[in-house]
């Protein structure tokens, strides 16, 4: 840099967002492009879990057992399921009172608010851990049958619903990790001028992991 | 100085309302959530057809407010938008497509 520049336009130049070629935060571009990438991830895998669903709703239908065979009638129920989806809403509520209080620079209520939101998580990934223990027990396993009332049926339904459930479960926990981080970066270094744009960062991903959850919810445990 | 402490009153002012605005999103997004789970439990009195578009209509009103409000992408710049939501649409038709096509395909797992 030169000499010539004074220290005030130094500070000034450090506080600006990294703007890249297209006028915006780099960084910020690219998680947006990584949240648009994982839209196409999370729909392949909730489309693979609705057809094999399909496929065998068919089956026991053409056999005449799907009134007590229906996977999905009696392995998922909707109470622990709305007490997870509750879980994240808030936990998307606590993210964004996070990122409006790193604004002001108050940092208090943001360790509150960032503190609530990795609490929050946590327990949604504890309900899950719970959910996924309760189910193997009943019979739906990562395995391409399922066994209910004393009968194995061949389905890849507890495949794709695994599969899809864990991989949001996974990126939850990262979530969690990446809010741990942020959390801790931001109390190491409170004057950072970087620090808001690490928040909303963060605070972006969360909230993709809940609308993620907003889909799974409706499509798979409730229609 | 004093000019200092306006600025700090005017972001305070701003902090709050936002504060309040989040709360009020919140809300509505617990209400829609609560709905939800209310048409879920008396799913017999609904016709198969309106209760999917309400379950699916009420999800969308869930999603976009997340990511209008949460996410802040409304409003934000339009670059944003771009390689969030046409990935968006491209997953939804996609999804669309695979139904109607692989629903009822026979294969060699199902």
């Amino acid at each position: 840099m030169s000499s010539s520049v004074s220290h005030g336009a130094h500070d000034e130049a450090h506080q600006k967002p990294l703007l890249g070629s297209m006028g915006v935060d780099s960084r910020k571009l690219g998680l947006w492009a990584f949240l648009g990438s994982e839209t196409l991830f999370f729909v392949t895998l909730i489309t693979t879990h609705l057809i094999f669903y399909a496929r065998t709703k068919a089956t026991l239908a053409a056999a005449g057992t799907l009134e007590h065979l229906d996977p999905r009638t009696h392995y998922l129920g909707i109470e622990l399921t709305t007490v997870l989806a509750s879980l994240l809403l808030a936990s998307s509520l606590t993210m964004v009172l996070a990122l409006a209080a790193s604004k002001v620079k108050d940092w208090k209520k943001f360790r509150f608010w960032q503190m609530a939101t990795i609490l929050l998580g946590s327990a949604f990934v504890g309900g899950q851990v719970y959910e996924f223990n309760h189910l193997y027990h009943e019979g739906l396993k990562l395995a391409p049958q399922y066994v209910l009332e004393g009968e194995t049926v061949k389905s890849l339904f507890g495949v794709t619903f695994f599969t899809m459930t864990g991989f949001h479960g996974l990126h939850v926990t990262i979530g969690i990790i990446w809010l741990i981080a942020t959390y801790v970066k931001v109390a190491k270094f409170p004057d950072s001028p970087e620090n808001p744009m690490d928040i909303e960062l963060a605070g972006l991903y969360w909230h993709f992991v809940d609308l993620v959850w907003v889909a799974i919810f409706t499509l798979i445990y409730l229609i | 100085m004093a000019e200092h402490v306006a600025h700090d009153d005017h972001s305070e002012d701003h902090e709050s309302h936002s504060t309040k605005f989040y709360w009020m999103i919140g809300g509505i997004l617990a209400v829609v959530t609560a709905l939800e789970v209310g048409i879920f439990l008396v799913e017999s009195s609904f016709d198969a057809t309106l209760f999917l578009v309400i379950l699916l209509g009420l999800a969308l009103i869930k999603g976009a407010g997340v990511i209008a409000f949460f996410m802040h992408l409304r409003g934000d710049a339009k670059i944003f938008q771009f390689v969030f939501l046409v990935p968006l649409l491209f997953a939804f038709t996609l999804c669309l497509g695979f139904l109607k096509l692989f629903s009822n395909h026979v294969g060699i797992a199902g």
